[in-house]
């Protein structure tokens, strides 16, 4: 377990490094002056702008420039956003709880769905059941996100007026800002109805969560499917059976713990697929979270900020993929004493 | 093996938590959704004090929510009545006009500042002499950037300003001017507290003066409590406002630039109110929902920067605006919604004259006058279209499209430019741009705001000029004009102003149209008035069966 | 996943025309393929078949779709609120949005196939370099790194070809690497080396003929995801630039209709539904083929 933790830290460490090299030459690649690319301020005055430079030794060779970039990093500072002159980590603060919180509530959706979907195909393979599992599948792997949130707003929000189209939470409930997490702050305020709140809360996260679920969702039916299609196939399934043991027994404690493993495994990889769809939702679902918070910033040019968003959104998913990585290790040993990643 | 057994025991309960509540729906009995309006508006304010802006989107979310004027426009005939002034003299050389001011005026009460004063004639002077005054620290604080003031020369026209006592204030004009009275009942001309101004001047950070714009303080219906940059603003009701009770207890701007996104949130009752609604058909079709609409004095218009060739040259603009078929603009992208501008004025204007020279669509003579200037091969620039919906110009992308498809006709060839909002404001005051489809909305009934914010040598330097074009026999006449009282005299001075425009073509006048809004039924009250942007002070909510 | 095949023993001269064998077998993949080839058709020669212009401005505004009652027949899936033919800004946008995701996915291929073959050939700090580099840029969301090489390059076709290019080509190298490696360790290619062959033209004449099926079912993936992507930059407007008819942006500009004339936000959003569902169904088939094929 040692060497496997100590390899993952190594590749957390190398990631790290890259993306800040990424995200440092950005502000060479983006129009503009690079210490104002660096550092957000738009309009410094000229004591401003040489404090600015000695703060990011503008002065030394490119190689300090990015050892003062990094530097700064560290200590929290991400420059100040472009658009609203509000310090960039202030901004993630605020924003990144809510894309984390919509990304794993979709998570779980996808796998709560996915994963029992997955195993019933399975289980009547090639039957009308598993074609049918399968062509919703095909279906909702191919169907764009943006496009779905608005079938979902008009059949839900507009035709049945189940559900809201937009926001997090109904503005006129004022929740204090705590952890940025919505779930969390509702429960930690005191001037609210907390009951109505959270409810209000959840009826909200219900569409968007949909949404950037049902791409994952698919992939968990396929992984779920395959892999307990293998299962049921191995020899040590068909030793169960021939010891008598029921079909409901064998998919049980044989089929499903096995095949959770994979499932694990792969949705560590495809974590960064599910934060891409959730940018694009949050769009449309006017959620105030990190993903419709860049790609405004993009909408306004402000390099500053879209650096921050950069690292923020790639840390956030390669924690995942680390974590997920972990747990997989954590339930096939065989999988810690491997030497290379495959 | 046992981990695994552990995972899934403890998530399974969790999802079916998950779903016992997908079930739920929110209830409309709630009482927290019921004592607040949510107001869904078309873009970010760029300021939370109107004295530094001129865009309407920041006039409706600040000017009459938070602040106070010292005269009011009377919603239905247009007269000017009391608001703080209670009443108001002026002299007969129309160089001294003496206010009365109300004595029972409290200021908001926040969390960042408690005030221990009613209003009286410091907080007036204040308010101007942060405009006036070079040495003001707050006017240093914004670089003496007020365009508003700035483009009426009020630095030039406004001699001093005097306290007679505490509740009496002078100005004295250095000439008379028929505008004055009705600038100081624009929006931007808003009384705020001089006690908070010395309290943030008190403050060791020298970053602290652009809180009297960021966190502000005045005397309205409405007082801040927090703004989420491009999200949302809440304000609370103002307990002691001096003209009435005001009914609702929470306002609540929720910003959503997209089109589809307002009318989306209206139909779902998210919104109780929008602005610029799409779909009018739709929402008329709704029992509901309302859909009102006031006359506003607005002008939509196509400007070329006179700055940057080839529209230094009068006869490519010539060209390029007679080249521009208006009638398919009208039914594309106004609908019914608009009329044909035939001048800068609209036909309710008093000023408005039917003998203004006409500019007519036709190729052939833009053909002409493009060959006369050289350029019958034609040539390509940059068209720059609002990013939001204004009363003006519902969708200015659209009409880009139309006007980039008319060009090909005579060879010209258009790029559409677009950018965020602010963005786009703050470009376009630069003058980065080579020609610009905006508008304008009135201030104030006065003919006079129709020329001087959008084309005087002085709204030039602002960047308010859009054409950032200037003419000194313009400039003349449109100073002429306000120095007279006498109508008739007024009128002849503004219709050959306009035949100047005519000659000269700085910029094309599109379309004259209506403010439209949509709500949800149960809101009562007038939110839109023709002049001034919209106002909550006298909105109630009943809850219907919905 | 069959893991033993150390002993083929009907090793057919190319493995791709066996493949084709087993695909033509199944129905639902030879629809998919007919589909497919019908929206390359139209990507090509679609602009020269139009029955209208698809960027021409016209009079007749909104008119729906032909089989309502206030159809035109002319205009078979009716105008948006520019007058422009819906049916032929589809076809129009054919070439824009899955003709794009073609060229995308063969940029990415050609460049993605050589580092990958690199990668596989290579060992020690190199090969580790790069697989590390890979799963940083692979933890990057595809989209976001997309947007944001738009943002350095500025809105515009061409752009967005050599953005989502350089953000398929991880998937090829990963893919390529992983095959070769996969072929490296079986028993036939061990003989051309023996014989002296250098690894390069091992390479050549013996891997990669095997493993082709394998980069094209990864080319069908990346295609399905590049036109979801080149649809989603539309619709975000920062694809291709105003007029053009492409299905993301016509979707984006069509919203403002969305309760007026609900088919300009349908069609669109059908055209991608369809053209990734058929890219799809390749993908599918050819996989199907692939495993069917092993198992026998």
């Amino acid at each position: 377990m040692l060497t496997f933790t100590l390899r993952r830290l190594n590749l957390l460490f190398f990631t790290l490094l890259m993306l800040t090299v990424v995200s440092f030459s950005l502000s060479y690649l983006f129009p503009g002056e690079v210490i104002t690319n660096l550092s957000g301020q738009k309009s410094p005055s000229a004591e401003q702008l040489e404090q600015l430079n000695s703060l990011y030794q503008m002065d030394s060779s490119v190689f300090h420039q990015y050892f003062a970039y990094l530097g700064q990093l560290f200590n929290g500072n991400f420059g100040i956003s472009m658009s609203s002159q509000v310090p960039v980590s202030s901004e993630l603060l605020t924003y990144l709880p809510s894309t984390i919180e919509l990304c794993i509530t979709a998570l779980f959706i996808a796998m709560f769905i996915g994963v029992p979907l997955g195993f019933v195909a399975a289980i009547l393979h090639n039957k009308p059941a598993d074609k049918a599992i399968l062509a919703f599948a095909m279906i909702g792997y191919s169907i764009p996100a943006f496009w779905l949130a608005l079938i979902l707003i008009l059949i839900f929000s507009i035709t049945l007026s189940w559900l809201p189209s937009s926001g997090q939470l109904n503005l006129l409930f004022e929740i204090e800002h705590v952890t940025g997490f919505k779930f969390i702050d509702i429960l930690l305020s005191d001037n609210v109805d907390k009951m109505s709140a959270f409810k209000d809360a959840v009826s909200h996260i219900i569409l968007p969560a949909m949404t950037v679920a049902l791409a994952p969702m698919t992939l968990f039916i396929r992984l779920a499917r395959t892999s307990m299609l293998d299962v049921l196939d191995s020899n040590y399934i068909k030793a169960a059976k021939a010891k008598g043991l029921s079909q409901s027994a064998i998919i049980y404690h044989h089929g499903i713990r096995n095949s959770l493993v994979n499932i694990i495994r792969q949705m560590g990889l495809y974590f960064a697929n599910l934060v891409t769809i959730a940018m694009i939702v949050e769009v449309i679902f006017d959620w105030q979270g990190a993903g419709s918070w860049l790609i405004d910033s993009i909408y306004q040019r402000d390099y500053t900020a879209i650096q921050g968003g950069l690292i923020a959104l790639a840390i956030f998913t390669f924690v995942i993929n680390i974590f997920a990585d972990f747990i997989y290790a954590a339930l096939n040993p065989l999988e810690r004493n491997r030497k290379h990643g495959a | 093996m046992k981990f695994n057994l552990r995972l899934i025991t403890k998530t399974i309960p969790l999802g079916l938590l998950f779903t016992a509540l997908m079930g739920c729906n929110p209830s409309a009995d709630d009482s927290v959704l019921t004592e607040g309006i949510v107001y869904c508006s078309e873009g970010a304010p760029s300021s939370f004090n109107p004295q530094l802006i001129t865009d309407g989107t920041t006039i409706d979310a600040t000017s009459k929510q938070l602040y106070n004027r010292l005269i009011d426009f009377n919603n239905t005939n247009l007269q000017r009545i009391p608001a703080l002034a209670k009443s108001w003299h002026v002299t007969r050389n129309g160089k001294l006009i003496t206010f009365y001011l109300r004595r029972d005026v409290s200021f908001h009460q926040t969390e960042y500042f408690t005030p221990t004063r009613t209003m009286n004639a410091d907080d007036v002077i204040f308010s101007f002499n942060r405009i006036l005054d070079t040495q003001n620290p707050f006017y240093q604080s914004v670089d003496g950037n007020f365009p508003f003031f700035q483009s009426v020369n009020f630095h030039e026209l406004v001699d001093s300003i005097e306290k007679i006592d505490d509740y009496t204030v002078r100005f004295k004009l250095n000439r008379a001017d028929s505008t004055f009275l009705s600038n100081l009942a624009t929006p931007f001309a808003v009384i705020l507290s001089k006690q908070y101004a010395e309290q943030l001047l008190a403050d060791s950070d020298p970053q602290a003066l652009s809180q009297l714009d960021s966190l502000p303080i005045g005397t309205g219906p409405f007082k801040f409590k927090q703004y989420r940059n491009n999200s949302f603003i809440r304000y609370s009701r103002h307990d002691d406002y001096w003209r009435r009770d005001v009914e609702i207890e929470k306002l609540i701007y929720n910003i959503t630039p997209n089109n589809t996104g307002r009318l989306t949130k209206l139909l779902t009752h998210e919104c109780d109110v929008i602005s610029f609604p799409i779909a009018a058909d739709e929402i008329k079709s709704r029992p509901d929902l309302v859909l009102e609409e006031v006359t506003s004095f607005n002008v939509a218009f196509f400007a070329f920067n006179a700055q940057k060739p080839p529209f230094d040259n009068p006869s490519v603009r010539k060209a390029i605006a007679h080249a521009v078929n208006k009638e398919a603009i009208m039914t594309a992208v106004y609908g019914e919604q608009a009329e044909i501008a035939e001048s800068l004025l609209p036909k309710a204007s008093w000023a408005f004259s039917d003998e203004v020279t006409t500019f007519d669509y036709s190729v052939e003579k833009a053909k002409t006058l493009l060959a006369n200037a050289g350029l019958s091969e034609g040539f390509s620039f940059d068209i720059w279209a609002i990013p939001v919906q204004r009363d003006y110009n519902p969708n200015a992308l659209k009409m880009a499209k139309l006007i980039k498809s008319d060009l090909e006709a005579i060879g010209v060839e258009v790029n559409i430019i677009t950018w965020e909002w602010n963005t786009f404001l703050r470009k376009l005051a630069k003058g980065e741009h080579q020609s610009v489809l905006i508008g304008w909305t009135a201030d104030h009934p006065d003919p006079d705001n129709f020329f001087s914010p959008l084309l005087s040598c002085s709204a030039m330097e602002t960047g308010r000029n859009r054409a950032f074009w200037c003419n000194e026999k313009f400039d003349q006449l449109l100073a002429k004009a306000y120095i007279t009282n006498d109508i008739s005299e007024r009128k002849k001075l503004y219709l050959q102003a306009q035949n100047i425009l005519v000659e000269q073509m700085p910029l094309l006048p599109i379309a004259h149209s209506k403010r439209a809004q949509a709500k949800v039924a149960g809101i009562n009250g007038d939110i839109l008035a023709a002049f001034g942007g919209i106002n909550f002070e006298n909105v109630s909510k009943t809850v219907g069966e919905n | 996943m069959a893991r033993e095949h150390t002993y083929l023993e009907e090793e057919f001269p190319s493995p791709i025309l066996q493949l084709w064998h087993t695909f033509k077998k199944t129905p639902v993949a030879i629809i998919g393929l007919s589909c497919y080839l019908f929206l390359v058709f139209l990507a090509v020669f679609g602009q020269f078949i139009t029955p209208h212009s698809a960027v021409a401005i016209g009079d007749s505004l909104l008119i729906p779709p032909a089989w309502s009652d206030e159809g035109n027949l002319s205009y078979l899936l009716g105008t948006d609120d520019l007058g422009r033919d819906m049916l032929s800004r589809l076809i129009h946008g054919t070439s824009l949005t899955f003709g794009l995701s073609f060229l995308v996915v063969i940029m990415a291929l050609v460049i993605g196939v050589v580092i990958g073959s690199i990668s596989a050939l290579s060992r020690g700090l190199k090969a580790s370099f790069l697989t590390h580099f890979l799963d940083v840029i692979l933890s990057i969301p595809s989209l976001l790194l997309a947007i944001i090489i738009v943002a350095i390059l500025g809105p515009g076709l061409e752009n967005i070809l050599w953005a989502l290019a350089l953000v398929s080509i991880p998937q090829f190298v990963h893919v390529t690497r992983i095959a070769i490696k996969e072929e490296q360790k079986k028993g036939y290619v061990l003989i051309p080396i023996l014989d002296g062959a250098s690894e390069l033209r091992v390479l050549i004449t013996s891997i990669y003929p095997n493993i082709i099926d394998k980069i094209i079912i990864q080319a069908t993936l990346a295609q399905s995801a590049a036109i979801l992507d080149i649809a989603a930059l539309g619709f975000l407007g920062l694809g291709a630039p105003i007029p053009m008819p492409e299905w993301g942006s016509m979707l984006a500009t069509s919203l403002d209709l969305f309760y007026i004339a609900p088919w300009t936000s349908y069609f669109p959003g059908l055209a991608i539904l369809f053209s990734v569902i058929v890219t799809n169904l390749v993908g599918e088939g050819l996989r199907h083929s692939l495993k069917t094929q092993k198992e026998s």
